[in-house]
């Protein structure tokens, strides 16, 4: 569903990411790692053109075959079909409620019976609903970090994406509320397409089922998760997972 | 003691020393208003029209003209301040141009408001023929106004996290939609901020009126609520005096005998209104954190 072909991304005559050439296994969890300025951040950012204008792009992003960053790709279409989810939780301003409709309402659907069905959805698929049931009208902000991180994570689900980029999600969050992102997450893989940027390795090795080591703006190896763990195919990623890096 | 703890003592008393010098010049100042003015506000004062030779005059067509020019400055002055800040912070890219703007904008406000009113005076009233009136009055407050309000709207737009912005891109809206629907509301509260304490500045202005709004008030009726008819309150083409301007006047070329007695008052009056809309911005800004917060 999602490949990139020699993809090369530079920011001001600087490369950050160079002939990258991957295909996202469907519905499946791929973590992205690598040391920082490796360019896996770079790469998730790309995947939806949260880049755009900050980045250019060289090479292709094909979503169903077709390249995303073409000039009449529609990007919000894009961006509605390819959800992101921040490193911090970004509720806005309002109610839950109106958080996990934006989107939907943004879209003009305005049927009161599909965003009340929506909402319960989502949430119980962010694993939310039971903590927020009876208070979907009180202000987001009031949740904690971990319940606002997962709210985004429903608000992107209901829109309903086909895949999800996740950039660091729980490296704000405490050690329970990172446990129940990671189950929620391998719940959904079910029905969506997971992409998760993360520094911790342990995160990437118990919940993704493909990894790519990216070391300089170069994708070093792609293997599922426990061949690239336990037995790594390059020198550069043994050495990374081993702690001798840098 | 050491050397360093007496240094830091010293250090305290002289910075609270300064500090007790700034209050008490203030509390000076508007103890030197209030006292002689106060006793002079009564509501006859308030809500009577002025006298040209008689005692006994009030200043409610100055009072009332003081509100309606700042609320046609605020008219024309918020939307273009709110235009040029969303540029400046959501648009413009740090180049040559921007810079330019922004020390254009820096050098506006620190314009002398008689220059401003003079610069209104040939443009608006003679060479646009908007003649001594409001609109003309309006407009050069506009141009006073402009430079704070466009630097405090940024400011509030730019304490809008990114990550907000981003999260708004990330689910798929526009730009403009990101702006008008994420950025701007939660700006809302610095921006009304912004917008009420240059209320109470162009409030207290005269110097930049004198030549524009005029100085005098012809009769006007309360009653008449069409802002085209020519003797409707709501006329933005008729002369008016502000309160301001009319405590300069009474000062310079009052002819009323009481004259200083009525100029305490409106003194007094523009002050406490000053001090009003001061109170009323810390209060809005913070009953919509407060909201924001819960």
């Amino acid at each position: 569903m999602l490949e990139v072909e020699n993809l090369t991304i530079t920011y001001s005559e600087h490369p950050v990411l160079k002939g990258i050439e991957m295909a996202f296994p469907d519905h499946q969890i791929t973590a992205l790692i690598g040391a920082s300025g490796s360019g896996k951040s770079t790469l998730l950012r790309s995947l939806n053109r949260m880049n755009d204008g900050i980045a250019s792009v060289d090479g292709h992003i094909n979503f169903h075959g077709v390249d995303i960053n073409q000039p009449n790709a529609n990007v919000y279409r894009i961006r509605q079909a390819i959800g992101m989810v921040f490193q911090q939780p970004t509720p806005f301003p309002m109610s839950i409620y109106e958080n996990v409709v934006y989107g939907l309402r943004l879209r003009g659907e305005k049927n009161r019976q599909l965003l009340d069905q929506r909402v319960e959805e989502s949430l119980r698929q962010a694993a939310l609903w039971n903590e927020v049931k009876d208070r979907l009208k009180s202000p987001a902000q009031a949740l904690s970090g971990g319940q606002q991180q997962r709210l985004c994570i429903a608000r992107t689900l209901a829109t309903k994406p086909e895949i999800i980029l996740l950039d660091e999600p729980t490296s704000a969050l405490d050690p329970i509320s990172t446990s129940q992102i990671e189950a929620t997450l391998v719940d959904l893989k079910q029905n969506y397409t997971i992409i998760i940027v993360t520094h911790n390795m342990q995160q990437a090795s118990r919940i993704s089922d493909w990894t790519a080591y990216f070391e300089q703006g170069q994708l070093i190896e792609f293997q599922p998760t426990e061949k690239l763990f336990l037995n790594p195919k390059e020198q550069q990623t043994a050495d990374y997972l081993s702690g001798k890096f840098g | 003691m050491t050397k360093a703890e007496r240094i830091d003592r010293i250090a305290t008393i002289l910075i609270l020393l300064l500090a007790l010098a700034v209050v008490g010049l203030v509390i000076t100042v508007l103890g030197l208003i209030l006292i002689p003015g106060i006793s002079h506000i009564s509501w006859h004062f308030l809500t009577s029209s002025s006298q040209s030779f008689e005692t006994g005059g009030g200043i409610f067509d100055q009072l009332f003209n003081s509100f309606y020019l700042v609320v046609l400055t605020l008219l024309i002055s918020v939307p273009l301040a709110l235009g040029a800040a969303i540029y400046l912070n959501e648009y413009a890219k740090q180049n040559w141009f921007t810079d330019s703007l922004r020390l254009a904008i820096e050098v506006l406000s620190s314009l002398p408001s008689i220059v401003i009113g003079l610069f209104g005076y040939l443009v608006f009233v003679l060479k646009w023929g908007l003649d001594f009136s409001l609109l003309a009055g309006a407009l050069v407050l506009t141009i006073l106004n402009l430079p704070l309000l466009t630097r405090t709207s940024e400011t509030a737009l730019s304490q809008v996290p990114n990550l907000q912005r981003q999260a708004g891109l990330g689910l798929g809206m526009a730009k403009w939609q990101v702006i008008l629907k994420i950025v701007l509301p939660a700006a809302l509260p610095g921006i009304l901020t912004g917008a009420i304490l240059s209320a109470g500045r162009i409030f207290g202005e005269a110097a930049a009126l004198i030549y524009t709004a005029g100085q005098s008030t012809i009769t006007v009726n309360y009653q008449d609520w069409n802002p085209f008819s020519p003797t409707s309150f709501l006329n933005p083409m008729r002369p008016a005096e502000t309160l301001a301007v009319h405590i300069w006047k009474l000062n310079t070329e009052g002819l009323i005998p009481d004259a200083s007695a009525v100029s305490s008052g409106a003194a007094a009056v523009l002050v406490l209104t000053i001090l009003l809309f001061n109170l009323g911005a810390r209060l809005i800004g913070h009953l919509i954190s407060k909201r924001l917060e819960k």
